[in-house]
């Protein structure tokens, strides 16, 4: 297992659309496993393929209090949505950064598990936030996506420089 | 996706770091600054800083309220338990929202098994605040401060110690230094009216501001500019009382940040000699130096090493702002307190010495040297320049202050005293 390097907002390749996955295969588990290390490492609650750099329709997340309910999504779709809400997110592609996000209650979706079988999920909560933004990233959105041009060029700015000084540091 | 980072949580182990494994919460506190939301940072430092004023309450009470003390890894749950009582007992917090966030916390450090532990603490505390606060009666509760300093302190002011001790627990205010190669300071001031901000100009020198309440600096005029430095009034007595002069060559010497050898160089065109034995803090003395446009000689040493000396030359002027235990600063920096130990102070003299004696080998005749500290201990000060006044015939003392002898050199200013950070200057010349 490994701790995979987490894409960073405004990073272009945040904006591949992710492709279907054929098979699920052993480098698509390996890949499960180090998504997983990666999100726990990083204090995450979900995290999509895409942030590591891989393009395919996977996400994984876990949003129980003690870290020990993990979720495994393949080829993940929403087949019903119900209800609205406002809530704080926040992406470990856009780090340190926290602001609210208009999403559905209550969302059911089919995917397949980490050993390829198909299944049916209903959420609500924060476990319906996360679906809904990790499956944002397979098709290359981000939550700041949704807020106003002028907060999401606050936020670029700022990482854009906290960038800057990180690799001056490292010389 | 991620969830915001619970202060709570986060103070909690910015206190486990500084109070456990013995590390500057200015090393710490900025790291986990910048793991927080924006709006939470002055929360966290609020947080942080409070309790280390008033340590020893918080963790007396704490220890009574657990039957069996938090250990290893549960430690920070020891300091988080100290956070919410800090909430409770210091913060215009609801009393619900200080429980619940701290009760939140316990799961953001990934052990929700121990929620029902800290809410039954923080509960009882509000129950049982006086009867838990009745046996504080030590002086180490009553002081917030470790025993041996408090000794230290009485012994040294025998009729103001409680007011030396008490001005530690203060909150320190902000002091600017206007830089008068870049604006003058009549059009600063205006500029501060101007934004409604409120200051005193207290002391002789009037490039030396004192603002009404602290203020983000990016939100002060001219910041981009360079129209100002942050530096306490006591620490701006340092170029002044050093009175350097035109084509004079001169060495700042243990210069980081800075702050000190740009002032030097405002007042005088001078060959100046900056030299710090921590090469990463002198790299921020050359950005100083570079943003005010100013330029010096940087010396990366130890200067008690004959090499290092060696390769300098004789100097007209000398400012010494020698290592020492910082504690007239600990209004500013509370966990310096906790993290000092008394045999650190024999120490540090001794250090003090090493230099001193060094580099009055590289002071021309008729040269000055300002020796200076941001301490109150006289073993550091006082005491200090006795030793060395007595020990070298050619020295003499070039007094700051009237009633200056060689028994009683020097100018200890103390914490709070015109509002300024606690602070030693001694000035001497070398004779023929």
């Amino acid at each position: 297992m490994a701790v995979l390097n987490v894409l960073r907002f405004p990073d272009e390749r945040l904006r591949t659309v992710a492709k279907e996955i054929t098979q699920v295969d052993d480098t698509i588990k390996t890949l499960i496993d180090d998504m997983f290390e990666t999100m726990y490492d990083e204090n995450g609650v979900g995290l999509a393929a895409t942030q590591v750099d891989q393009h395919v329709r996977m996400f994984v997340l876990d949003v129980s209090e003690n870290g020990d309910e993990p979720h495994v999504f393949i080829n993940p779709v929403i087949v019903e949505k119900e209800g609205m809400m406002i809530n704080e997110e926040g992406c470990l592609s856009v780090p340190h950064c926290y602001a609210k996000v208009e999403r559905a209650e209550k969302v059911t979706v089919e995917a397949l598990n980490k050993d390829g079988e198909k299944y049916q999920l209903e959420a609500e909560g924060l476990k319906a936030i996360c679906i809904q933004h990790e499956l944002d990233h397979l098709n290359g959105k981000l939550f700041v996506d949704y807020l106003s041009p002028l907060k999401r060029d606050r936020i670029k700015k700022k990482l854009e420089k906290e960038a800057k000084a990180l690799a001056k540091q490292q010389g | 996706m991620s969830k915001r980072p619970n202060v709570r949580a986060e103070a909690a182990k910015c206190l486990l770091q500084v109070l456990d494994k013995g590390l500057s919460l200015s090393d710490v506190l900025p790291k986990a600054q910048s793991r927080v939301d924006e709006k939470d940072t002055a929360l966290l430092q609020e947080i942080c800083f409070g309790v280390l004023r008033f340590f020893p309450s918080y963790d007396n009470i704490t220890n009574q309220l657990l039957s069996k003390k938090l250990k290893g890894k549960q430690r920070v749950f020891h300091h988080l338990i100290i956070v919410g009582l800090y909430q409770l007992d210091k913060m215009r917090v609801p009393e619900h929202a200080a429980v619940a966030e701290t009760v939140q916390a316990v799961i953001a450090l990934k052990a929700p098994g121990l929620k029902g532990l800290v809410n039954a603490c923080l509960r009882k505390y509000t129950r049982e605040k006086i009867e838990l606060e009745s046996s504080l009666n030590n002086p180490v509760c009553q002081w917030s401060h470790p025993s041996w300093f408090i000794k230290r302190v009485q012994t040294a002011y025998p009729d103001n110690w409680q007011q030396v001790l008490d001005q530690n627990l203060a909150r320190s205010p902000m002091w600017l230094r206007v830089h008068t190669n870049n604006v003058s300071v009549e059009h600063f001031i205006d500029a501060l009216s101007a934004a409604n901000i409120g200051f005193e100009q207290p002391l002789l020198s009037q490039t030396a501001i004192l603002l009404e309440k602290p203020t983000p600096v990016e939100k002060l005029p001219g910041f981009e500019q360079g129209w100002f430095t942050v530096q306490d009034g006591a620490a701006q007595h340092a170029a002044l009382l050093l009175e350097p002069k035109n084509n004079e060559t001169i060495l700042d010497a243990c210069t980081a940040p800075g702050g000190k050898a740009c002032h030097i160089l405002d007042l005088a065109t001078c060959h100046l000699y900056a030299a710090d034995i921590d090469e990463n803090r002198l790299a921020r003395v050359e950005q100083n130096l570079a943003r005010l446009g100013a330029d010096a000689t940087l010396i990366c040493g130890n200067l008690s090493d004959d090499d290092v000396l060696a390769e300098m030359p004789m100097f007209d002027r000398i400012l010494l702002d020698a290592p020492c235990s910082a504690t007239g600063v600990i209004r500013r920096h509370p966990d310096i307190k906790w993290l000092r130990r008394n045999e650190d102070i024999e120490q540090l003299a001794n250090l003090q010495k090493q230099i001193l004696d060094k580099l009055w080998q590289k002071l021309n005749v008729g040269g000055t040297l300002l020796y200076a500290t941001c301490s109150i201990l006289p073993d550091e000060n006082k005491q200090q320049m006795t030793r060395f006044l007595k020990e070298n015939p050619n020295a003499s003392l070039n007094s700051i202050n009237e009633n200056e002898t060689i028994d009683d050199p020097g100018w200890q200013i103390l914490p709070g005293e015109h509002n300024m950070d606690g602070f030693f200057y001694c000035r001497i010349s070398k004779q023929g």
